[in-house]
Protein backbone atom coordinates (compact mmCIF):
# COMPACT_ATOMS: atom_id res chain seq x y z
CA UNK A 1 0.00 0.00 0.00
CA UNK A 2 1.48 3.36 -0.90
CA UNK A 3 1.51 6.05 1.30
CA UNK A 4 0.66 9.71 -0.31
CA UNK A 5 0.66 12.82 1.83
CA UNK A 6 -1.08 15.58 0.86
CA UNK A 7 -0.38 19.30 0.45
CA UNK A 8 -2.95 19.64 3.30
CA UNK A 9 -1.22 16.81 5.47
CA UNK A 10 2.05 18.21 4.93
CA UNK A 11 1.29 21.68 6.12
CA UNK A 12 -0.24 20.33 9.33
CA UNK A 13 2.62 18.49 10.04
CA UNK A 14 5.63 20.34 9.11
CA UNK A 15 6.93 23.70 11.02
CA UNK A 16 5.75 26.88 9.39
CA UNK A 17 8.69 29.28 9.65
CA UNK A 18 6.63 32.77 8.08
CA UNK A 19 3.85 31.70 10.28
CA UNK A 20 6.07 31.75 13.58
CA UNK A 21 7.90 34.80 12.29
CA UNK A 22 4.49 36.69 11.97
CA UNK A 23 3.38 35.53 15.02
CA UNK A 24 6.88 36.61 17.08
CA UNK A 25 6.88 39.83 15.31
CA UNK A 26 2.67 40.82 16.52
CA UNK A 27 4.52 39.69 20.02
CA UNK A 28 7.55 42.07 20.11
CA UNK A 29 5.82 45.49 18.47
CA UNK A 30 3.16 44.34 20.90
CA UNK A 31 4.75 44.16 23.87
CA UNK A 32 8.52 46.74 23.57
CA UNK A 33 7.43 48.63 20.61
CA UNK A 34 7.82 52.15 21.67
CA UNK A 35 9.53 51.36 25.15
CA UNK A 36 12.99 52.45 26.21
CA UNK A 37 15.16 49.66 27.87
CA UNK A 38 14.54 49.74 31.68
CA UNK A 39 15.75 47.42 34.32
CA UNK A 40 13.33 47.45 36.05
CA UNK A 41 10.29 46.20 33.07
CA UNK A 42 12.84 43.98 31.21
CA UNK A 43 11.83 40.64 33.21
CA UNK A 44 8.19 41.63 32.72
CA UNK A 45 8.33 42.50 28.89
CA UNK A 46 10.89 38.88 28.07
CA UNK A 47 7.52 37.08 30.11
CA UNK A 48 5.16 38.54 27.78
CA UNK A 49 6.67 38.28 24.87
CA UNK A 50 7.40 34.59 25.66
CA UNK A 51 3.57 34.07 26.79
CA UNK A 52 2.48 35.54 24.09
CA UNK A 53 4.37 33.57 21.18
CA UNK A 54 3.51 30.46 22.71
CA UNK A 55 -0.09 31.06 23.40
CA UNK A 56 -0.53 32.26 19.64
CA UNK A 57 1.35 29.12 18.22
CA UNK A 58 -1.29 26.75 20.35
CA UNK A 59 -3.66 28.11 18.82
CA UNK A 60 -2.91 27.20 15.32
CA UNK A 61 -3.78 23.50 16.16
CA UNK A 62 -1.19 21.56 14.98
CA UNK A 63 0.91 18.64 16.87
CA UNK A 64 4.25 20.31 17.65
CA UNK A 65 6.30 20.68 20.87
CA UNK A 66 7.33 24.46 20.93
CA UNK A 67 10.14 25.87 22.99
CA UNK A 68 10.21 30.23 23.01
CA UNK A 69 13.47 31.81 23.67
CA UNK A 70 13.84 35.36 24.02
CA UNK A 71 16.43 37.87 24.87
CA UNK A 72 16.31 41.36 25.50
CA UNK A 73 19.84 43.30 25.37
CA UNK A 74 20.27 47.20 26.08
CA UNK A 75 21.96 48.83 23.34
CA UNK A 76 25.84 49.98 24.97
CA UNK A 77 27.78 49.01 22.05
CA UNK A 78 28.34 45.71 23.87
CA UNK A 79 29.08 42.75 21.42
CA UNK A 80 26.55 40.22 21.29
CA UNK A 81 26.58 36.57 19.67
CA UNK A 82 24.20 34.03 19.45
CA UNK A 83 23.84 30.33 18.08
CA UNK A 84 21.70 27.41 18.18
CA UNK A 85 22.24 23.48 17.43
CA UNK A 86 19.22 20.73 16.74
CA UNK A 87 19.63 17.33 16.68
CA UNK A 88 16.08 16.41 15.09
CA UNK A 89 13.74 15.34 12.53
CA UNK A 90 14.60 18.01 9.77
CA UNK A 91 11.20 17.12 7.57
CA UNK A 92 9.36 17.73 10.12
CA UNK A 93 10.82 19.94 13.01
CA UNK A 94 12.12 23.68 12.14
CA UNK A 95 12.85 26.72 13.75
CA UNK A 96 13.24 30.71 12.91
CA UNK A 97 14.68 33.58 15.02
CA UNK A 98 13.11 36.80 14.77
CA UNK A 99 15.78 39.83 15.33
CA UNK A 100 13.42 43.24 16.21
CA UNK A 101 15.35 46.42 17.41
CA UNK A 102 14.40 50.30 18.72
CA UNK A 103 17.28 53.07 19.79
CA UNK A 104 17.90 51.19 23.21
CA UNK A 105 17.23 47.83 22.84
CA UNK A 106 17.69 44.29 21.13
CA UNK A 107 15.23 42.07 21.19
CA UNK A 108 16.06 38.41 19.76
CA UNK A 109 13.49 35.79 19.90
CA UNK A 110 14.08 31.91 18.86
CA UNK A 111 10.95 29.63 18.17
CA UNK A 112 11.74 25.81 17.70
CA UNK A 113 8.83 23.67 16.29
CA UNK A 114 8.87 19.58 16.91
CA UNK A 115 6.56 17.61 15.61
CA UNK A 116 5.33 14.84 18.03
CA UNK B 1 2.06 22.54 30.58
CA UNK B 2 3.97 25.75 30.07
CA UNK B 3 6.69 26.47 32.30
CA UNK B 4 9.11 28.99 32.61
CA UNK B 5 13.07 29.60 33.41
CA UNK B 6 15.46 32.32 33.85
CA UNK B 7 18.89 30.90 34.78
CA UNK B 8 18.53 28.07 36.93
CA UNK B 9 18.24 24.09 36.08
CA UNK B 10 15.39 22.64 35.59
CA UNK B 11 15.11 18.82 36.53
CA UNK B 12 12.06 17.42 34.90
CA UNK B 13 11.18 13.48 34.05
CA UNK B 14 13.23 11.31 32.73
CA UNK B 15 15.65 14.06 31.12
CA UNK B 16 18.95 13.83 33.02
CA UNK B 17 19.77 17.87 33.64
CA UNK B 18 22.45 17.06 36.16
CA UNK B 19 24.39 14.96 33.28
CA UNK B 20 23.68 17.70 30.58
CA UNK B 21 24.78 20.19 32.83
CA UNK B 22 28.20 18.11 33.15
CA UNK B 23 28.69 18.33 29.52
CA UNK B 24 27.66 21.63 28.89
CA UNK B 25 30.39 23.05 31.37
CA UNK B 26 32.88 20.71 29.79
CA UNK B 27 32.46 22.19 26.43
CA UNK B 28 32.40 26.24 27.41
CA UNK B 29 35.98 25.76 29.38
CA UNK B 30 37.45 23.71 26.06
CA UNK B 31 36.50 26.36 23.62
CA UNK B 32 36.63 29.82 25.99
CA UNK B 33 37.98 29.25 28.78
CA UNK B 34 41.05 31.84 29.33
CA UNK B 35 40.38 33.82 26.63
CA UNK B 36 39.16 37.26 26.22
CA UNK B 37 36.14 38.97 24.45
CA UNK B 38 37.28 38.99 20.83
CA UNK B 39 35.14 40.18 18.00
CA UNK B 40 36.44 38.15 15.20
CA UNK B 41 36.64 34.72 16.82
CA UNK B 42 33.63 34.87 19.07
CA UNK B 43 31.46 33.76 15.99
CA UNK B 44 33.69 30.31 16.10
CA UNK B 45 33.23 30.11 19.67
CA UNK B 46 29.74 30.34 19.88
CA UNK B 47 29.33 27.42 16.61
CA UNK B 48 32.42 25.46 18.33
CA UNK B 49 29.93 25.48 21.76
CA UNK B 50 26.70 24.12 20.44
CA UNK B 51 28.39 21.56 17.99
CA UNK B 52 30.58 20.46 21.08
CA UNK B 53 27.50 20.03 23.24
CA UNK B 54 25.22 18.69 20.46
CA UNK B 55 27.88 15.92 19.77
CA UNK B 56 28.59 14.60 23.52
CA UNK B 57 24.60 15.14 24.40
CA UNK B 58 23.89 12.45 21.33
CA UNK B 59 26.64 10.25 21.95
CA UNK B 60 24.65 8.93 24.64
CA UNK B 61 21.99 7.44 22.54
CA UNK B 62 19.08 8.26 23.95
CA UNK B 63 15.58 8.76 22.59
CA UNK B 64 15.66 12.52 22.77
CA UNK B 65 15.67 15.61 20.24
CA UNK B 66 18.28 18.14 21.23
CA UNK B 67 17.97 21.75 20.96
CA UNK B 68 21.58 23.90 22.08
CA UNK B 69 21.42 27.22 21.83
CA UNK B 70 24.08 29.57 22.98
CA UNK B 71 24.77 33.45 23.71
CA UNK B 72 28.03 35.11 24.23
CA UNK B 73 27.91 38.72 25.50
CA UNK B 74 30.72 40.97 25.96
CA UNK B 75 31.04 42.53 29.75
CA UNK B 76 30.36 46.10 29.61
CA UNK B 77 27.41 46.73 31.97
CA UNK B 78 24.83 46.77 29.77
CA UNK B 79 21.94 45.16 30.81
CA UNK B 80 20.71 41.54 29.50
CA UNK B 81 18.24 39.36 30.07
CA UNK B 82 17.13 36.07 28.39
CA UNK B 83 14.10 33.62 29.40
CA UNK B 84 12.41 30.36 27.62
CA UNK B 85 9.25 28.98 27.95
CA UNK B 86 8.29 25.22 26.34
CA UNK B 87 5.02 23.42 25.70
CA UNK B 88 5.63 19.78 26.22
CA UNK B 89 5.60 16.74 27.87
CA UNK B 90 6.77 17.82 31.64
CA UNK B 91 7.10 13.86 32.28
CA UNK B 92 9.25 13.25 30.00
CA UNK B 93 11.22 16.77 28.53
CA UNK B 94 13.25 18.70 30.23
CA UNK B 95 16.08 21.44 30.00
CA UNK B 96 19.22 22.95 31.82
CA UNK B 97 20.50 26.43 31.44
CA UNK B 98 24.28 26.95 32.25
CA UNK B 99 26.05 30.50 33.12
CA UNK B 100 29.45 31.09 32.65
CA UNK B 101 31.40 34.26 33.05
CA UNK B 102 34.88 35.43 33.32
CA UNK B 103 36.95 39.03 33.16
CA UNK B 104 35.41 39.90 29.48
CA UNK B 105 32.18 38.05 28.80
CA UNK B 106 29.18 36.17 30.01
CA UNK B 107 28.28 32.90 28.05
CA UNK B 108 24.38 31.19 29.03
CA UNK B 109 23.89 27.86 27.54
CA UNK B 110 20.42 26.21 27.17
CA UNK B 111 19.51 22.32 26.18
CA UNK B 112 16.18 21.39 25.15
CA UNK B 113 15.57 17.83 25.20
CA UNK B 114 12.24 16.41 23.78
CA UNK B 115 11.49 13.10 24.08
CA UNK B 116 10.68 10.99 21.07
CA UNK B 117 7.51 8.97 21.51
Amino acid sequence: MDYYETEEDSALTTFNVEEAKEIIRSAVEGVVGGNVYQHSRVKQWNSSVIEQCLSQLNKLGKPFKYIVNCIIMQKTGAGLQTACACFWDNSTDGCCAVKWENESMHCIVNVFGMAI
Amino acid sequence: MTGMEEFHNGSEGAFNSEEADNIVKECIESVVGGDDYSQSQVNKWTASIVERCLTQLVKSWKPYKYIVTCAVMQKTGAGLHTANSCYWDTAMDGSCTVRWENRTMNCVVSVFAVAIA
